[in-house]
């Protein structure tokens, strides 16, 4: 087949000297670089700002596309097919619909409650809208991902997530239809009791329920993207979810511990600094002991919430990653994560202090680097030969709106 | 340019099967011209949409009919497109350039700073018109029930004081808003639980104006001062301060959410406070304009102000001596430094 001579892209491994069967395995890695992207970033927040966010659109195709474009599985980048002035449109439609719904919410308590039921009664249609848009927009070797969840399942899936909601309203509206009925004072007391209790009951369900949920969620996400003839399943078990959450709630637990001792050690450091100075000065324990006892508790009030913010969080990223990408294969493809604690955490606390320390301009290297680490733990085991991987249907996916509107409200593909 | 070949080895991706197809690539007279095994494929360069120039990555090219021209050599592929006349937007060149991004920088900062010193009270302005009257009213009230039940009691003066009090504001109100120009408002004689908010005097959406008895006490022997204060909160009534704050904050923890979004909830209120506190000065200076306005036009000297702001200082420097710290008024907190106040009252003419 290849009659080509001279000057050849070597960056393409030779699929075709593997036997037709073996499984093999494909790496990731992201070649972005954070000072490219600063640039790249930057002028689109100009953009973005100077024509009062109707750039957004474009500066998020541009972004997906850096960042899919550097993105390159086995050697070969993944493409972002998004048309920018699709994604305009359906911009145009959230933006829309975000202001109505924060003027409304601010403006009278029916209206933000009407406005978030009929968010509510939407919301997994467009998370499925969300995952749809972006998996068809993204390519690898030329052929498109799809989504291939339907619209019932993906009520079935979130519907249980509402019922705390739903009951608290249902909680909050009968006490209120009983106060107007025989307003006694007396039983204002007694009223609050019982609420408190029902609160403190439901919210200790939905705690119980939450690992349970976000395995349903992420069984239905995971349980339907397509390559090729492909489709993948979701194999972590819901104890697996379980078994996260416990160790999570140990490591905080820990973390905690071990930050209070620490600060408490900072702390105690620091005043006796601070007496030991007022001693040597000759005068009382003045001002001067006073502001010391201040920014020890600064100090140590700052230790603790970046030990909070190093060590569970990173945790949770890297196990949840671990869990999810580890637990998706398909017939033929099997994912493998291996995200250590120590290397994202490492990354969290640069990227949060620089971050802080430049006013928000290091943010497009913290991005760049999240993403390598994120993805470099990530490898791709595939059975057979790719080359003759054909792709079933032709897909086309245009609704730009679930896309932003996934964006606008906070929903991403999770890796 | 001459040493870069004005054909480009590639691989062609036919959007159905995941092979890579050997390719040469042509640009000639804006055509993109695709030759290889079997294939020959034209379009038109402007139905093709080009990846944009970068260091990284590789670069990846649509084709009208799904298929995508894949090239891992980014760098490579750049040359060819460009020494073969291909035309990249100002965007482009712009991201690729340190100085220009540099220069975007700087005009990033600027424009943050005209945004929010003009652009976000001017797009209150304009947000504020399309917003009716009514949307006040209904806000107002939900406000005003909730400190009636959160921090007020009713007021422990007497009917005749509260009348009095009433009138004098009355007659001031209609000599400074003639043939009826006044906005609607409502005066309520209240005192605060516990003394929270102190001598104090606040407007809400809607024109509900609170006055508590302490700021009565205060003023008792300058009734004209007290007329100045209820000026001044009616000015904040006129000038919709309370529906233009709700506007603000909304436009800017959007704009705030945009930037610093994915880095802190937390990090992105900050922004979103300090501005507020700096708009409100704005909004306090406009209120203390129709105070003195108002104040002039009842024949009295708008310097009669100048009490309240030694009172209230007075006020605080005893609480500070009594250790009863926290409980400086609220609306009094965050307004202007009184030095600027008490000469605007005193120079104004």
């Amino acid at each position: 087949m290849q009659t080509e001579p001279g000057p050849w892209p070597t960056e393409f491994p030779p699929t075709e000297i593997l036997a037709p069967s073996a499984p093999h395995d494909l790496s990731i890695r992201f070649t972005g670089s954070g000072s490219e992207y600063f640039r790249i970033w930057i002028v689109n927040l100009l953009l973005t700002l100077v024509t009062l966010s109707l750039y957004l659109p474009f500066a998020k195709a541009r972004r997906l596309a850096y960042f899919q474009g550097n993105t390159l599985v086995g050697g070969h980048a993944l493409g972002f097919h998004g048309d920018p002035w699709k994604m305009f449109r359906g911009y145009l439609l959230v933006l829309a619909l975000g202001i109505t719904y924060s003027v409304a919410s601010r403006l009278s308590t029916t209206a933000a409650l009407v406005a978030v039921g009929a968010l509510a009664a939407v919301w997994p249609a467009l998370w499925r809208a969300s995952l749809q848009f972006r998996t068809a927009n993204t390519s690898w070797r030329g052929l498109r991902f799809r989504f291939k969840g339907s619209l019932n399942d993906a009520y079935n899936a979130m519907l249980p997530a509402f019922l705390p909601a739903v009951l608290m309203v249902v909680l909050g509206l009968n006490e209120a239809s009983r106060a107007t009925a025989g307003a006694v004072p007396d039983v204002a007391g007694a009223t609050a009791e019982r609420m408190g209790l029902w609160v403190g009951l439901i919210t200790l369900g939905a705690l119980a329920a939450a690992p349970w949920l976000v395995a349903r969620i992420k069984r239905y996400q995971h349980g339907h993207y397509a390559y090729a003839s492909e489709q993948t399943q979701l194999t972590a078990s819901t104890g697996a979810f379980y078994g996260l959450s416990f160790k999570l709630m140990g490591v905080s637990i820990l973390t905690m511990l071990g930050a209070v001792v620490i600060a408490m050690g900072l702390a105690i450091a620091v005043r006796g600094l601070a007496v030991l100075q007022s001693v040597f000065s000759g005068g009382g324990m003045g001002a001067g002991a006073g502001a010391a006892v201040a920014m020890a508790i600064f100090v140590g009030v700052a230790a603790f919430y970046l030990a909070m913010f190093a060590v569970p969080g990173p945790y949770l990223t890297s196990r949840f990653q671990n869990l999810l990408w580890g637990g998706t294969r398909s017939p033929r493809m099997r994912f493998r994560s291996d995200l250590r604690l120590w290397p994202l955490a490492k990354v969290t606390i640069v990227n949060l202090l620089l971050t802080i320390i430049t006013l928000g301009l290091y943010r497009p290297f913290a991005a760049v680097a999240t993403a390598r680490v994120r993805l470099h733990a990530v490898s791709l085991q595939v059975d057979g030969n790719l080359d003759n991987w054909v792709s079933t249907e032709n897909a086309r996916m245009d609704d730009a709106a679930g896309d932003l509107a996934g964006d606008f409200f906070g929903i991403d593909l999770g890796l | 340019m001459s040493d870069t070949p004005a054909e480009l080895h590639s691989s062609l991706f036919d959007g159905r099967q995941a092979r890579p197809v050997p390719v040469r690539l042509t640009l000639i007279d804006g055509a993109l011209l695709i030759q290889g095994d079997g294939v020959a494929l034209q379009f038109p360069e402007r139905q093709v949409r080009w990846p944009e120039r970068q260091r990284h990555g590789a670069r990846i090219a649509y084709l009208p009919d799904g298929s995508t021209l894949q090239h891992a050599d980014g760098p490579q592929w750049d040359a060819w497109a460009r020494a073969n006349g291909h035309r990249e937007g100002h965007v482009v060149d712009w991201m690729q350039s340190w100085r220009k991004a540099l220069a975007a920088s700087v005009l990033l900062v600027a424009a943050s700073v005209a945004t929010w010193m003009w652009g976000v009270p001017l797009a209150s302005h304009a947000a504020l018109a399309f917003i009716p009257q009514r949307v006040d009213a209904s806000v107002g009230e939900q406000a005003i029930q909730s400190f009636e039940q959160s921090m007020l009691l009713p007021s422990k003066l007497s009917p005749a004081e509260q009348a009095a009090i009433r009138e004098r504001f009355e007659q001031a109100v209609q000599r400074a808003y003639p043939n009826g120009s006044a906005p609607h408002w409502q005066l309520y004689f209240r005192t605060s639980k516990n003394g929270a908010i102190g001598p104090n005097a606040f407007a809400l959406p809607g024109g509900h104006m609170v006055l508590t008895d302490e700021m009565v006490a205060l003023l008792k022997d300058r009734p004209d001062t007290l007329v100045g204060v209820l000026a001044h909160e009616l000015g904040h009534v006129q000038h919709r301060h309370g529906m233009q704050m709700v506007v603000q904050t909304s436009l800017l923890s959007g704009m705030s959410a945009l930037v610093l979004g994915d880095v802190s909830g937390l990090v992105a209120i900050v922004p979103v406070v300090l501005a507020q506190s700096a708009y409100s000065r704005d909004a306090e200076h406009q209120a203390d304009e129709e105070a003195a306005r108002a104040l002039k036009a009842a024949g009295v000297p708008p310097a009669v102000m100048v009490e309240l702001f030694e009172r209230i200082a007075a006020e605080r420097e005893r609480q500070h001596k009594d250790g009863s710290l926290g409980n400086l008024p609220i609306a009094l907190a965050d307004h202007p430094a009184d030095a600027d106040r008490i000469a605007f009252f005193r120079n104004y003419r």
